[in-house]
């Protein structure tokens, strides 16, 4: 709603300006996940781009992975582009390139993109048509007044004492299967079969009477996990660590075997007007500074090679971690996505 | 000979295009995807596939629409009997204070579904609410969050209804005709006696559409079971939510949403049918 609000805002805005006659800048419009996200994106962030280019940043919220896919596709449809550039999950990133809603990048154009890690620029036999944004990752949150010391592994979602009242996210996507597969199965290779995501299921099974909430929300697992109302579960170190800065007594710990680490992309629309502005974009935001200052911000993981960036050891640990992460399969997901998704909603709602 | 006058008939143009625009149109378009292919990868491919109302026949689809049936039905008949004998009460008050409360239930009626669940989740949290006074007042020794339950669920989608139902028998009740029940009460019958052998059979037709009307609302709540329930307790409504927009399986979604919407078409028509019945005996 405020995004709404916020793009009616900036037609007016814009509308005034053109009426004036004055000079009008190219503007691009940049969508990414509502709330807190977007708003220091635009505050902190985008400000940066507008000095050095000239060109203009129209920010908009957009709602979920898959409803914004949804959107996005419609769009695609009336061949339209909701917005110039967009922040999009691995999993749409996918679904998305098979309908082939990303519009070409050109590497060329975009030459800070070689600051990024390995695999951060996405090709596949048609060329390039992303390029991550930022990465963040989910960790094991405690309340320390329930539990001073953190859990070292996420086996304790199992073993450890919960009085009952662990909040874990409901989407079968959320990293839980992962986390499962690792911790208790050796690795992903169980999750191959059926009958192994069967098996990594019933285990997670096992910790029903451990959770007292399935969230879909994530704003009321939070505010139940600051008041005392749940003593763990798993959620986003960005957000965790706020309200750690906030004084909530909350600890975000990465387990022994990794916290759960998830990329997200900047994707072109295909009927976007405004390719080259997006790919200086693009550009900009792959910049060693940018990426360290979106860190100090956001609170989310760069994605730029570590030795580029002038963050000092604590503002890395403090958003990053040097473990080997734990992966969300997409592939299998994606591969699985219809019988996968029923046989955990059965398992969580049974 | 009557000539017939096509002007009158073409009044019904607009009801009609007001449907097809707001209603059959989009209805039409759902019935369309419900037979699409799902692309997991992608969207959906346009076909012609009964496989997506093949799925809701599977035990899990099954389940969740038996459970959705029993929620609503608890639900109307809770709101029913709630709020009948309420709003009965304040249409004895007098006029000022009934318009107290009149205007209390319209402004319930405006709070969106959103706030009436939030507002649910911290009375029933264990660090703000209801649980925390009670272990406060020494009755309760472990205070517990109340919700997610059922039991929260049903509060939540009770409150939603309630105002509804009590507004919709207003000028129903304070218009009716007091002479049966003064009649009866002259005759010395005591007034609760009054309310459940006078009142009630009277309003029986009223208060069964009433229930079927609360019935199909509540078939459609998606709010309170994300707000207030378990997974255990989700309906159908936010099942075909996951499956639309969390899984991009319009396909499915369509075609559980046609499900439903038969459903519900056939209970109303079901019920219409019986109280014709009725009024012919």
């Amino acid at each position: 709603m405020t995004g709404m609000f916020r793009g009616m805002t900036a037609i007016a805005v814009t509308g005034l300006a053109f009426a004036a006659g004055a000079a009008q800048a190219e503007e691009i419009t940049v969508s990414s996940w509502g709330g807190f996200f977007e708003e220091t994106l635009a505050a902190e962030i985008y400000p940066g781009f507008t000095e050095t280019t000239g060109i203009e940043v129209r920010s908009i919220a957009q709602p979920a992975d898959q409803a914004w896919l949804t959107q996005l596709t419609s769009a695609a449809r009336a061949k339209k582009a909701p917005a110039d550039l967009s922040l999009v999950s691995d999993e749409v990133l996918a679904r998305g390139r098979t309908i082939g809603l990303w519009a070409a990048l050109d590497p060329q154009a975009m030459p800070s993109t070689d600051f990024l890690k390995d695999g951060f620029v996405k090709a596949d036999d048609d060329g390039t048509f992303a390029v991550a944004a930022l990465s963040f990752w989910s960790t094991f949150v405690t309340n320390t007044d329930f539990r001073a010391e953190a859990p070292e592994s996420w086996a304790e979602l199992w073993t450890g004492d919960w009085d009952g009242k662990l909040g874990m996210a409901s989407a079968v996507n959320s990293g839980l299967l992962e986390i499962t597969a690792v911790t208790h199965f050796g690795g992903y290779e169980i999750m191959e079969t059926r009958e192994g995501l069967e098996q990594v299921i019933a285990k997670i099974a096992e910790l029903k009477p451990n959770v007292r909430l399935w969230y879909r929300d994530e704003g009321q697992f939070q505010q139940g996990l600051e008041s005392g109302e749940f003593n763990g579960g798993t959620y986003f170190h960005d957000v965790a660590m706020l309200s750690i800065y906030d004084g909530n007594p909350i600890a975000s710990t990465f387990p022994k075997e990794g916290g759960v680490l998830s990329d997200a992309y900047w994707i072109v629309p295909r009927d976007s007007k405004h390719g080259e502005a997006a790919q200086k974009f693009i550009d900009y935001m792959s910049q060693p500074v940018v990426q360290a200052e979106m860190a100090r911000v956001l609170g989310v993981a760069p994605v730029a090679k570590r030795e580029l960036m002038d963050l000092t050891e604590e503002e890395f640990s403090a958003v990053s971690n040097d473990l080997e992460p734990i992966r969300v399969q997409t592939e299998i997901h994606l591969r699985e996505g219809d019988w996968l998704a029923d046989k955990y909603l059965e398992m969580i709602s049974r | 000979m009557k000539r017939f006058a096509i002007a009158p008939h073409l009044i019904g143009l607009y009801p009609l295009g007001m449907m097809t625009i707001f209603f059959l149109g989009p209805l039409a378009f759902m019935v369309v995807v419900s037979f699409y292919l799902r692309d997991p990868l992608g969207f959906y491919k346009v076909d012609f596939v009964w496989e997506n109302y093949g799925k809701f026949f599977s035990s899990f689809y099954y389940s969740v629409s038996l459970r959705s049936i029993w929620t609503s039905a608890l639900a109307s008949l809770l709101t029913v009997a709630l709020a009948f004998p309420a709003i009965f009460i304040i249409v004895g008050m007098r006029r000022k204070w009934q318009l107290v409360w009149v205007i209390g239930l319209l402004a319930l009626m405006c709070l969106s579904e959103v706030v009436i669940g939030f507002a649910w989740v911290i009375l029933m949290s264990e660090s703000a609410g209801i649980p925390r006074l009670l272990g406060w007042l020494g009755l309760w020794e472990n205070p517990r969050s109340l919700s997610p339950s059922r039991l929260a669920m049903l509060i939540g989608m009770v409150s939603l209804g309630f105002s509804l139902v009590a507004l919709m028998f207003y000028p129903q009740l304070s218009q009716r005709d007091r002479a049966i029940e003064e009649a009866a009460q002259t005759l010395g019958t005591p007034p609760a006696k009054v309310f459940f052998k006078v009142v009630l059979p009277i309003f029986r037709p009223a208060l069964a559409s009433s229930l079927v009307t609360m019935f199909v609302f509540y078939l459609g709540v998606y709010v309170m079971p994300t707000m207030l329930g378990r997974p255990q307790d989700w309906n159908m409504s936010v099942i075909i939510t996951d499956k639309a927009v969390e899984q991009a399986n319009m396909p499915l979604g369509a075609a559980l949403a046609v499900i439903m919407l038969v459903f519900t078409v056939l209970l109303i028509g079901g019920f219409a049918l019986a109280t014709r019945k009725e009024g012919a005996k």
